[in-house]
């Protein structure tokens, strides 16, 4: 039995009403769509007529409609509401549907309940909060969502960028516990400013991840050396097919001004280039050659991480 | 049983109930015509033919022809141990016997009355080899299914609109027919535009008679106003997961050029077909809990499914047999509505 929990599938303006988008989540097929009046669904994609996959079909004003044979489903219900060419007598058996999965839009993030139980409050994109202009995305990444959390935590410069910012491979501390989220910073130089991370004596900047133990959506922050929020990423990030993971991301800049950056970040802010990348393509050799450290406390987050958990106490010799 | 000898049952390859791998049958491997003295591989439920001709004689053998002599060893039970396949030609395709060769009959050939026995003067315009991306069953239920034609060809083959729809369906042990007879319905575009038939309605009559293990599939469509275009579909079973057809769409006694143009829209339909019979087939290969739903239009699919049911379940019984109401050399062209 799976309890179940949301999942951040999807973003809010990749589907238009009368449009589909078909997603991926815990290597189960599904697919979302808006109806006309710009309602979102979430079923199964999977016509249980002929087995092929709804995402194809055109928005119909009783569902979904499957572009094989034209069986339609409601995007509440799961139930087929139409059969085409059945007589007017006719009715479409009430057992005939597929499985339809509840959905949450916030802060523009299309949530989906995988589960049995019934559907949670708490939604994972649920504390993002859109600053100044938003950047967006999506992929399929060739790494396990698992490994994927891990190397967030291990390595975030093998999968993101900050422009014009070095993240360095020191780590302010361990991971601590907060709440269903373990938190890690670490040090960051601005690119092009003095001679390398190993000379800087105090990291100007900070990059912190935040990185779910169940479920849950990461979240990347630049922050100053005071702490105050430069950049904020929202990444969501769910289990595809063979080993690969769908994320989609939402992220942009605070006002917050920065008084010892370099001339290319503020250049940068004035010609409104794009302040952050989340890579679609992976490097293999930086991923294998990433050693295994704070993501340790993903395996066994009772033994070391500090924190909440806080009744742990270090043995004394 | 000598433990040197191939055994009926030795070989994971020679009985896959759960890929309906029907035995006892003859396939339609090749155009007669695409053979000659080098050899071109062909495969059936996964297993090796190659074909050459030695002298202007057909030959079917398990292995490359310089290799037969040194792997008779391994030669499997469908060759008799021998490396050789029983083969016949025959309206222009190239038969290889599947099964126990002793079994062989020349009768078991399907009957195509619309076809020179000989294969002669078949013209190369009206044969197109296509490839579906699925085991031939879901194929050949593809075709069998009428209803998906309004969504996934209508832009091919017209919106199927007409004053009546009428379909039957009957069956032997080794055969389903399907006949369709629709009365006013618009004129496909391919039919008007190249067809010249400048009606705007006209009628059809349109018979699908379908062999259950070799899923070789006679059609005659015959549309008033307009002509009949017979054609074979043979969904040889490359695997579990594609198979091969190659085509006869016998157009000889339509205009030109639409005789030669018809032929040519199996690359616009198998595409279309392919989109979604690719992601089918890969779903039938999960977990056999949740049964399909159906409707009534599902009738024809779902007769074929049951008789292909039986005829595995009577072969893993170990009855390869053809029961008394399936002559399959008996001429059809009545079946097919050739003489109405």
């Amino acid at each position: 039995m799976n309890n179940g929990q949301w999942w951040a599938v999807g973003l809010s303006d990749a589907i238009e009403p009368g449009h589909t988008l078909a997603v991926v989540c815990e290597g189960k097929p599904i697919v979302l769509f808006r109806d006309e009046a710009g309602q979102a669904f979430a079923l199964e994609d999977r016509c249980s007529h002929r087995r092929v996959p709804l995402s194809p079909g055109p928005v119909k004003p009783g569902g979904l409609q499957c572009p094989y044979h034209g069986w339609t489903f409601d995007g509440n219900s799961g139930r087929c509401t139409d059969i085409p060419n059945l007589g007017r007598e006719e009715r479409v058996p009430s057992s005939y549907g597929v499985t339809p999965y509840p959905v949450a839009e916030a802060n523009g993030f299309i949530h989906v309940w995988l589960g049995d139980w019934a559907p949670g409050e708490y939604l994972p994109a649920a504390s993002y909060r859109k600053t100044g202009i938003e950047y967006t995305g999506s992929a399929v990444v060739s790494l396990a969502r698992d490994h994927y959390l891990d190397v967030m935590l291990d390595g975030p410069e093998c999968l993101l960028a900050f422009t014009g910012v070095q993240i360095t491979d020191f780590f302010l501390g361990d991971p601590r516990q907060d709440g269903d989220h373990l938190v890690l910073d670490r040090g960051a130089i601005w690119k092009g400013k003095g001679v390398g991370p190993a000379f800087v004596r105090d990291y100007p900047l900070v990059v912190r991840t935040s990185v779910p133990l169940v479920g849950g959506v990461i979240t990347v922050e630049l922050l100053s050396v005071d702490e105050e929020p430069l950049i904020t990423i929202c990444i969501a990030a769910t289990e595809n097919r063979r080993g690969t993971t769908s994320l989609c991301w939402r992220g942009g800049l605070h006002g917050s001004t920065i008084s010892d950056s370099t001339m290319r970040w503020r250049f940068s802010r004035v010609i409104g280039r794009k302040p952050f990348e989340v890579f679609s393509e992976i490097d293999g050799n930086a991923i294998a050659a990433l050693q295994i450290a704070p993501s340790l406390e993903r395996i066994w987050p009772s033994s070391t991480a500090s924190g909440s958990y806080s009744s742990f106490s270090p043995e004394v010799c | 049983m000598d433990g040197t000898q191939p055994s009926e049952f030795s070989s994971k390859r020679d009985w896959v109930p759960s890929n309906f791998d029907l035995r006892d049958t003859w396939f339609p491997v090749a155009y007669c015509a695409d053979v000659d003295t080098r050899p071109v591989r062909r495969i059936v439920h996964a297993q090796d033919v190659y074909l050459w001709r030695d002298f202007g004689r057909i030959v079917a053998a398990e292995f490359r022809p310089d290799r037969v002599s040194q792997s008779l060893k391994v030669a499997t039970f469908f060759t008799g141990g021998t490396g050789y396949y029983p083969v016949v030609e025959r309206y222009g395709y190239i038969w290889l016997w599947y099964g126990n060769p002793d079994a062989r009959h020349e009768e078991l050939i399907p009957n195509i009355p619309f076809l020179p026995l000989d294969g002669k003067g078949i013209p190369r315009y009206t044969q197109r080899s296509v490839r579906f991306d699925a085991a031939s069953l879901l194929s050949v239920e593809n075709l069998i299914d009428l209803t998906h034609a309004d969504f996934l060809h209508a832009n091919a083959i017209g919106d199927n609109k007409s004053e009546s729809d009428h379909v039957e369906v009957a069956s032997t042990s080794e055969t389903v027919t399907r006949t369709r007879i629709v009365t006013r319905k618009s004129v496909a575009p391919v039919m008007r535009w190249i067809g010249g038939v400048r009606a705007k309605y006209q009628d059809l009559r349109a018979v699908l008679h379908v062999h259950l293990r070799n899923n070789v599939c006679i059609s005659y469509p015959r549309f008033t106003p307009g002509y009949a275009i017979p054609n074979v579909q043979p969904f040889v079973p490359v695997g579990k997961h594609r198979s091969r057809v190659d085509q006869t769409n016998y157009t000889v006694h339509a205009p030109a050029p639409f005789r030669w143009l018809m032929p040519r829209i199996s690359y616009v339909i198998q595409p279309q077909d392919n989109a979604v019979l690719r992601q089918q087939n890969a779903r039938y290969f999960e977990s056999a809990e949740r049964r399909d739903f159906s409707s009534r239009f599902d009738r024809p699919g779902n007769r074929y499914r049951l008789l292909i049911s039986r005829l595995a379940e009577r072969q893993r019984q170990g009855d390869f047999s053809y029961q008394t109401d399936a002559d399959l050399s008996a001429d059809i062209a009545s079946v097919l509505g050739m003489k109405d």
